[in-house]
């Protein structure tokens, strides 16, 4: 009894430790940027080659790069980039989900060809039609506007197969039950798919919302003006051939990085909430 | 249920109105120009635009500034699209070629009077004798040394003198003794460690040259024995003395990494003059000439940024008439001023003389005037630069130069093959 | 012994339903994807079978940039190092994103946290991903030497070496992508009924049994999912090389992505670079259907 209790004890450490080492690989880049964006960039460079307790911990601790950015164009582009990303995310998941959804459930005619069309929208390395998309952009004399930024990302072709993946797993009885019961389709998808698919959800608005959060080339081809100006965007301004601003850089990257945590913190709790009704049932 | 999709509907018809009004943003003024600028911080643009607007009124600019690294992709695209956008664009000059061969650029000759800039400039702003791009601006490296580091290891250091240059055998026996692993400190490194514009005088102080004369053939020119001789010497400087950090993946670290001491010789650009100033003020330091081979003669590299005319252009006269008053002597003292790069106009230079009497801008003079020479005039500048600047990368970590200097040749008379 | 009656899936067919509401499902994101995606796409298949001239007229030369391409020894070499960047970082990527998602699945304490932190690089754009690693991991000036040389051990090159270059960049890949897939097989597992996995271990199946018999079948879609989406995502990676190692060092790095990347942005070759795309997308489409093949539902 007692073996076993050490057994368990030892194996729930072994596990915490794995957990611990893991999350320090993932989480230490990103803390050493955090760091270097509120120190003098002076220190940053000097601490990196020796690493000890400097290299992750500030002597001096500076707001002054902070100060900088949010006095330019940062804040400007945090607003943008969350209104588009946002505007991406509620259409996407509305349409997206519909289309995942016709393809799981339903059968209809040119189904497979259509689905193989819908993955290989998301094959093509976009590189390769940015100039064919920018002329249809300039075409609908929708360049340097809200539209040409959030429009062309809101049906994806990955969150479609997401949904389709999930929903496919959906047991085929309910769907047939909430018929029997007189449903729509499209109450069901409202109804029964969607509130099933609590993470799933949650997972494709990431990958939309850090889709467009992530968005750097296409906005500079297709809504350059200062007005539209995007995160990333003001995140690479400080950077020219001549001078690195190093702390700007560090502190809105930071500030980037902090702000689309947020989404990832709410979905956390979705998380939590959506296992707690698995048990429930 | 039934009224859950109707609310459905009703929000996506706001939406849709909401993104109507958001698309009048955009909306068209009398004469607006477009105009596609590097994304330099807001204070060094606006007073430049600001000028303009006073100057003319009846005309509007939407100024985009785009970042660095993205500046030539995102051209591509809008100039590569053919259509009137943008009017106006940034250029980086030795791109002036291949711009201009692609139908990009307006042919500026009438509108510039060559004789009020430097000679420097102009030829980085020509190709086949017309001239293409506005000069807004030109460049040079000097050699920044750590005083500090000289007086402790009781070494004389370089002279601001350019009859007193060093050479560069001078500078790695010096860089030798500058040099300790244990303090992970390095006696020199260039600035930019494998662009070629920082690197192609070594071959050409040799004798080299960078390019055939009509600039479509590199092979037996760039992988000729001057560039061979001087790239092999380069490369010593990381495999064999092992003077120079290896691997400072961009022109921005060593300049932190002189400022922090740890390198105790740079070749950089005057750029780095007033971040070094502002950022390490601690650290004391002087001013040379770049370096020469003890058999060859000085040669230093210049160009920079010039001021494109999209000949698509819907406003033609306007846009000439920016370009007028970005020549002007007026506006260029007021963007020395506000992004210290070497003047292009004579007069700056002139009218300015308290600013450039410091040893660091004689230099730069001199140079402009004499050793100075822009990299070579090729529509395939960026193919050029692109495979020569692997290939340099390559020579640093230790690949057999000839070799690699004769594949990159090869490679770039290829990719020169188009422009035949 | 069937462990417990899996829920049963819907059969491939799927429900017939009006050819109209199929219509209304599909309507929104097929316009949308045909307006933003397909048009272009065959814009640029098209592109791939012309080359530009000078002043900008596109001329049609048939196969002429793929013959090129063939040719070309460059091109088998990036091949070659995409492929094998390719089989080492996916199913590097999947098992480590399957691992973690296996350790977290229980919402014990502090886990919630743990889960977040390992999706944290999510939130770090590529571009970003790219110039950190590159400082962490810089010969001279970086931590991450500074970390090996204060534990006694040599600094390595990194990026900078022809045999580091492809596995410091396998290791960048996984850092920004290791938390993303979990995320997906972590949502997969969450939607298994923790009662399958008590009425098996009543039955006496250990744990591999039960990873076996219960998680990995019904783990099926999410994997089909994480495996297409995560090769394309690395067939398609190339900003780091374009940041970091541009291509080198002496070709280790030069994914095909790259190289069409800067056959467009660099060469001014939009055929070739059209080409390249084109082979990219042939064999990431075989790829992917042989994946969907193998994750297809039996029966």
């Amino acid at each position: 009894m007692i073996a076993g209790r050490g057994l368990r004890f030892a194996r729930t450490a072994a596990r915490y430790t794995v957990l611990l080492l893991v999350a320090l690989f993932f989480l230490l880049p990103i803390w050493w940027l955090l760091v270097a964006s509120i120190r003098p960039t002076a220190e940053t460079f000097r601490s990196s080659s020796e690493f000890g307790l400097a290299t992750l911990w500030p002597s001096v601790v500076t707001f002054d790069h902070y100060a900088r950015v949010f006095a330019g164009v940062l804040p400007r582009a945090v607003a943008n980039s969350l209104f588009v990303a946002l505007s991406t995310v509620v259409a996407g998941i509305l349409v997206c989900s519909l289309a995942g959804f016709a393809f799981a459930v339903f059968e209809f005619p040119l189904k497979r060809p259509l689905f193989a069309l819908v993955l290989l929208t998301f094959m093509m390395p976009f590189e390769s039609i940015v100039i064919p998309l920018y002329v249809l952009i300039r075409a609908l004399e929708w360049s340097n506007t809200y539209w040409a930024l959030i429009l062309p990302e809101v049906a994806s072709g990955l969150v479609i197969f997401l949904f389709r993946q999930f929903f496919a797993g959906i047991p085929k009885e309910l769907y047939e039950a909430a018929r029997v019961d007189g449903a729509s389709w499209f109450q069901i998808w409202w109804r029964l798919t969607l509130p099933l698919s609590g993470p799933v959800v949650a997972a494709g608005a990431l990958v939309l919302f850090v889709h467009q959060w992530d968005a750097f080339f296409w906005p500079l081809v297709a809504a350059p003006s200062a007005e539209l100006v995007t995160v990333q965007v003001a995140i690479a301004r400080n950077v020219t051939l001549e001078v690195a601003n190093w702390g700007e850089l560090f502190a809105s990257a930071s500030t980037a990085i902090l702000v689309a945590m947020i989404p990832f913190l709410l979905l956390q709790r979705w998380y939590v909430r959506t296992v707690g009704l698995a048990s429930e049932r | 249920m039934r009224r859950l999709t109707r609310r459905t509907g009703l929000s996506l018809g706001l939406a849709a109105a909401a993104g109507a009004a958001l698309g009048r943003i955009a909306d068209a003024r009398t004469t607006t120009l477009r105009v596609v600028w590097m994304g330099w911080p807001d204070e060094q643009v606006v007073p430049l635009m600001d000028s303009f607007r006073k100057a003319r009124p009846d005309i509007e600019l939407a100024v985009e500034q785009i970042p660095f690294v993205q500046i030539f992709q995102t051209l591509e695209v809008r100039l590569g699209a053919r259509t009137a956008d943008p009017d106006i664009f940034i250029c980086d000059s030795p791109l002036t070629a291949s711009y201009a061969v692609r139908g990009h650029l307006l042919d500026l000759t009438p509108h510039i009077d060559a004789a009020r800039f430097t000679k420097a400039a102009i030829d980085a702003a020509s190709w086949q004798g017309k001239i293409y791009s506005a000069p807004f601006g030109s460049s040079m490296p000097v050699l920044f040394y750590n005083k500090a580091l000289f007086r402790e290891a009781g070494i004389t250091p370089p002279e601001p003198d350019v009859t007193k240059r060093w050479t560069w055998e001078q500078l790695v026996e010096v860089a030798k003794k500058l040099t300790d692993p244990d303090k992970n400190r390095w006696g020199f490194s260039f600035e930019q460690q494998e662009r070629p514009y920082m690197l192609l005088p070594l071959g050409q102080s040799l004798g080299g040259v960078a390019l055939s004369p009509d600039g479509l053939k590199a092979t037996g020119y760039v992988d000729g024995p001057a560039f061979v001789e001087a790239y092999s010497f380069m490369q010593k400087l990381y495999t064999e003395w092992k003077v120079s950090p290896p691997g400072l993946f961009d022109p921005n670290l060593p300049v932190e990494q002189f400022g922090n001491g740890r390198i105790a010789m740079l070749v950089a650009g005057t750029f780095n003059e007033a971040t070094i100033r502002n950022k390490y003020p601690q650290i004391e330091f002087g001013v040379a000439p770049y370096p020469t081979f003890a058999a060859g003669k000085p040669v230093t590299p210049t160009g920079a940024w010039h001021i494109g005319v999209n000949p698509r252009t819907r406003h033609k006269d306007e846009a000439l008439a920016f370009i007028d008053h970005f020549m002007s002597e007026e506006l260029q003292i007021l963007w020395f001023k506000l992004r210290p790069y070497p003047p292009v106009l004579r007069s700056v230079w002139e009218k300015e003389a308290a600013t450039f009497a410091t040893d660091m801008w004689r230099i730069v003079r001199y140079e402009l005037d004499h050793t100075a020479v822009p990299r070579p005039a090729t529509p395939g500048f960026r193919e050029y630069e692109d495979i020569l600047r692997v290939a340099l990368r390559d020579i640093t970590t230790g690949a057999d130069v000839k070799a690699t200097l004769t594949a990159a040749a090869q490679k770039i008379d290829r990719e020169l093959q188009k422009y035949r | 012994m069937p462990a417990a009656p899996a829920p049963r899936s819907s059969s491939p067919s799927g429900f017939r339903v009006p050819l109209v509401v199929a219509f209304a499902f599909l309507a929104p994101a097929l316009g949308l994807l045909f307006l933003f995606r397909v048009v272009p796409i065959a814009i640029a298949l098209f592109g791939s079978l012309t080359g530009t001239k000078l002043t900008g007229e596109t001329v049609f030369v048939g196969l002429a940039n793929f013959r090129a391409l063939v040719e070309d020894p460059s091109f088998w070499r990036s091949l070659e190092v995409t492929l094998v960047f390719n089989l080492v970082v996916n199913p590097l990527q999947i098992v480590c994103a399957l691992a973690l998602a296996l350790l977290v699945r229980r919402p014990t304490r502090f886990v919630p946290a743990f889960r977040t932190a390992y999706i944290a690089p999510m939130t770090v754009s590529i571009a970003l991903t790219s110039v950190l690693w590159a400082i962490l991991l810089e010969p001279t000036a970086g931590p991450v030497n500074g970390l090996l040389r204060a534990l006694g051990f040599a600094p390595q090159p990194f990026f900078r070496s022809e045999d580091q270059a492809l596995a410091s960049l396998v290791l960048l890949a996984s850092w920004k992508g290791v938390g993303y897939w979990m995320l997906f097989l972590l949502a997969g597992l969450l939607r298994i009924p923790e009662e399958l996995h008590e009425a098996a271990a009543i039955d006496g199946a250990g744990p591999l049994a039960r990873f076996f018999r219960i998680t990995l079948p019904l783990l099926r879609r999410p994997l089909g999912f994480v495996f297409v989406a995560d090769t394309t995502a690395n067939f398609l990676l190339f900003a780091p090389v374009y940041v970091i190692t541009h291509g080198g060092p002496n070709g280790a790095t030069s994914l095909l992505m790259f190289e069409a990347y800067q056959a467009a942005f660099t060469y001014l070759d939009q055929g070739r670079s059209l080409a390249i795309s084109v082979l990219v997308l042939a064999i990431l489409a075989a790829t992917v259907t042989l994946q969907l093949r193998l994750f297809r539902e039996r029966g």
